[in-house]
């Protein structure tokens, strides 16, 4: 995992919860918590993080993931705000993931494992969204795509009709914005 | 500052609430500054490495498209690559390529080249380009053509010079660049690309494809280099149509071709320009290449003019292989009507004079037709037949078109033969003479004898002089052999005089050809061979036809007045065959007149007599001898005597002898008679 999102982790944390809760999450989870942006960490310490505030706050782990992505959209705007700019909406956004986010990442980052999102737009307008990844990381998206909305002044639905925590091979995420 | 003040503070004497407080508020404080440190420091790390890798990858896209542009030979598959290139480099969805139109006003036509990740969403677009054209300053290309830079447009919906918006908004594109290929400042293409976005300018991307668009311009002027030096290699610089070079290698193709598929048929026109050289040596080469050029140019309208059977345009290469000799290939055609129908046109096209240095310059051709129809197996074979037919045109008068035909080519061939063989026979002195005697029709006296050349081959056959004096004054061998003739038949008379001086003073002649007439030193080389021989120049007798003599009178006349200064006689042979008037026949002084054998042969016709008669009358008044060639009959001889002519020389007398059986003619006649001559 690339330390961007532990720092982006740590930053969410700071600005809901103050730095002593960031602290006490990394002493739950017994890690230094020195984070780079630019360096890369085991996934371990990113699931055992997400463990931590789950028993701190008491929340299911999707639950943490969900507000995490949530979160993390505003910040990362913030640092990267060209992303953002050349959109008028929070679906085009997240449509760019793969064809201009993730290909940023990778100059960023030589050889980053970024995950690929098929997307389908129906009639209606809504997107289906397939996520295929070791990391079982589909609410972390499902909050991302949320704080989009946010960002854009928009609300959406985002439901999981199938998902690799439940046993499915892949997770696909149904995106409605509501007209 | 800040950090160096906390160090040189002094520790609190006691731990305070407040002092902790403080203590706390100013780690903070630290830790807030290197936090902003380590961000700073991370966003600057970032920036670098985006720049190092899309520089990377820029590196990667310029060595792309330099490998091709250094590999390929075709211009299109390095656009090809470059478009495709650009494509994978930007991740943009489609790229173009025009070219600057070759013909017409200045403008950008599509180059067939063109990339696209998903086609068939850009499909309308696709086919509007594949149509469009750009003169400079019109649209996205046409300004590229305009300023020679290259042009972004963020958002093409938002631009006032693009006319392809609305279908470009259509299928969804919206930032496009474009950039020149550029030879020094000339612009020869333009490659544009578009995109799903609307993106600002990036002059680091516009300075990368600045640098494509040299790199292609490279090809296309190296592709232009070679061009140039193969259209120069295959070309005739002075007129600009194909040459020998490549004219040979179509007719090889066409060659092929029929051989192929038989109604695939050709015809090869051979043109050679008649009394060329006279416009180059009277009014110099500049006038002799004007000329040609303007011929070039007739002859071009006419070639591109031409229609076959089916009024469809006739598939006709015209060259020039050299000097004043043009050639035409027609291919697809049935036979040679469609080629004697060219040359018709051709010579028609020549029949207005041509305007040289002022002056109207009168112009005709000789033709030669070879077509596929003898079924040839090479190039080399249909033109050596063309150019036989064009000889036969030229030999037959001029102005006139021949078709090859396998005599043309037996007769050459059997031509060529002869030469070698002549040639040899003049190293091998193959040749004798044989002696025809001259007899005084008073009393009928041996008075003389005339030379005749024979050529003895190599298998024994003894070969006539019309077998081979054509071709050995064709190729000036005649020179060589006249020579020898002279000094053979004086050394002949030389060792007859001291053998037999009782026969009397007995005369020789020979034949002189025009080519050895013409010599410039005609009259030292008889002199030459009278001196060595040893006999009075007054014994020889030089017989020279009438074709001698009108060729340029002035000089003959000298000639003839030289020799006959040195002592020499001279006699016009074969008159009344030429067209010699009698006006030259006056001015040129000759000794004797040979009335030609014809004429004798004629004597017991109609009119027969009235025209030898003649002939002695002229003679008399010009006090000229009279020798009467042919007398075969006693019957001739009595008549030329009653008629008053002095000397015969034929059949009834003698054939031409061998220098043996002659000699034994004269040793019979060795009874002095101081009379004769």
């Amino acid at each position: 995992m690339k330390g961007v999102v532990f720092n982006l982790l740590e930053e969410a944390v700071v600005r809901e919860f103050g730095p002593d809760v960031w602290d006490d999450l990394l002493l739950r989870a017994d890690l230094s918590g020195a984070y780079t942006s630019l360096g890369n960490y085991d996934d371990e310490e990113i699931l055992a993080l997400v463990e931590a505030a789950s028993a701190a706050l008491n929340l299911p782990r999707a639950e943490v993931l969900r507000w995490f992505g949530r979160r993390a959209m505003p910040i990362l705007k913030e640092r990267y705000g060209a992303f953002f700019e050349r959109h008028a909406s929070s679906k085009s956004f997240v449509l760019s993931v793969n064809s201009i986010i993730h290909p940023e990442v990778r100059k960023l980052y030589a050889g980053a494992s970024c995950p690929f999102f098929h997307f389908r737009e129906d009639a209606a307008g809504a997107v289906s969204m397939d996520y295929d990844s070791s990391r079982r990381m589909c609410d972390l998206a499902h909050g991302f795509v949320e704080g989009a909305a946010d960002l854009f002044e928009e609300t959406v639905d985002v439901s999981h009709a199938a998902c690799m925590n439940h046993g499915d091979a892949k997770c696909v995420m149904e995106i409605r914005w509501a007209r | 500052m800040g950090a160096l003040n906390e160090r040189k503070a002094p520790a609190p004497p006691e731990d305070t609430v407040a002092e902790l407080n403080l203590r706390l508020l100013k780690l903070e404080h630290r830790f807030q500054r290197e936090r902003a440190a380590r961000l700073h420091a991370e966003a600057i790390a970032e920036k670098g490495l985006r720049d190092l890798y899309e520089r990377q990858q820029q590196l990667v896209l310029l060595e792309t498209i330099a490998t091709v542009a250094n590999q390929s030979r075709s211009v299109e598959e390095t656009l090809r690559v470059a478009v495709r290139a650009v494509c994978d480099h930007t991740g943009w969805s489609y790229g173009n390529a025009y070219r600057l139109a070759t013909a017409g006003p200045p403008r950008l036509t599509p180059a067939d080249v063109w990339h696209a990740a998903d086609p068939d969403r850009l499909a309308p677009f696709i086919a509007l380009n594949q149509q469009a054209e750009f003169v400079a300053g019109q649209g996205l290309p046409g300004r590229v053509l305009g300023s020679g830079r290259a042009a972004w447009i963020a958002d093409v919906a938002e631009d006032d010079n693009f006319p392809r918006a609305d279908a470009a908004r259509a299928c969804g594109l919206h930032a496009a660049f474009a950039f020149p290929v550029l030879v020094g400042h000339d612009v020869l293409g333009v490659l544009e690309f578009f995109h799903r976005e609307p993106v600002s300018p990036d002059e680091q991307l516009l300075g990368v494809v600045g640098q494509i668009g040299t790199q292609l311009g490279r090809v296309v002027e190296r592709r232009r280099a070679e061009d140039k030096l193969m259209h120069d290699a295959s070309h005739d610089p002075l007129t600009g149509l194909p040459n020998r070079l490549l004219f040979v290698d179509r007719l090889e193709r066409a060659v092929a071709a029929h051989r192929r598929r038989s109604e695939l048929g050709f015809a090869v026109l051979f043109i050679d320009l008649d009394r060329f050289k006279l416009v180059n040596d009277s009014m110099g080469h500049a006038a002799g290449d004007d000329l040609l050029v303007q011929i070039a140019g007739r002859f071009g309208r006419v070639v591109s003019e031409a229609r076959g059977a089916d009024a469809a345009p006739l598939v006709a290469t015209l060259a020039r292989l050299g000097g004043d000799e043009f050639t035409v290939l027609l291919e697809d055609v049935g036979g040679e009507a469609a080629a004697i129908e060219l040359a018709e046109a051709l010579q028609e096209t020549l029949r207005r004079p041509f305007q040289i240095e002022g002056q109207d310059i009168f112009t005709s051709a000789s033709f030669g037709v070879a077509s596929c129809a003898a079924g040839y197996a090479g190039a080399d074979e249909i033109m050596r037949d063309a150019d036989l037919a064009m000889y036969r045109a030229k030999a037959e008068g001029r102005a006139r078109i021949e078709v090859f035909d396998q005599s043309l080519l037996a007769d050459a061939k059997r031509r060529l033969a002869t030469e070698t063989d002549l040639r040899n026979a003049v190293r091998n002195k193959e040749f004798i003479l044989h002696y025809q005697p001259i007899f005084a029709l008073d009393g009928e006296r041996l008075v003389g004898f005339e030379a005749l050349i024979r050529w003895r081959r190599a298998d024994g056959e003894i070969a006539p002089p019309s077998d081979f004096i054509g071709i050995a004054e064709e190729t000036g061998l005649i020179v060589f052999i006249g020579q020898w003739v002279m000094q053979e038949a004086f050394a002949t008379l030389a060792a007859w005089r001291s053998a037999y001086p009782e026969a009397g003073p007995v005369t020789m002649s020979v034949n002189v050809s025009p080519r050895q007439f013409h010599q410039p030193d005609f009259v030292g080389q008889v002199m030459a061979a009278v001196r060595s021989s040893g006999v009075d120049p007054s014994a020889v007798r030089l017989e020279i036809t009438e074709s001698v003599t009108i060729q340029d009178a002035r000089r003959t006349k000298s000639i003839l007045d030289e020799l006959r200064a040195q002592g020499v006689r001279v006699s016009i042979d074969d008159f009344g065959t030429g067209y010699s008037s009698l006006s030259y026949l006056q001015q040129l002084s000759f000794d004797t007149l040979k009335i030609d054998r014809s004429f004798v042969t004629a004597l017991k016709g109609a009119g027969g007599e009235e025209i030898v008669r003649t002939i002695l009358d002229l003679a008399r008044s010009l006090e000229m001898d009279v020798v009467a060639e042919g007398a075969e009959t006693a019957a001739h001889v009595e008549q030329l005597r009653e008629m008053g002519c002095g000397f015969a020389q034929g059949y009834f007398f003698a054939r031409p002898l061998e220098r043996e059986a002659a000699a034994a003619l004269l040793a019979a006649a060795s009874t002095p008679d101081p009379g004769a001559d």
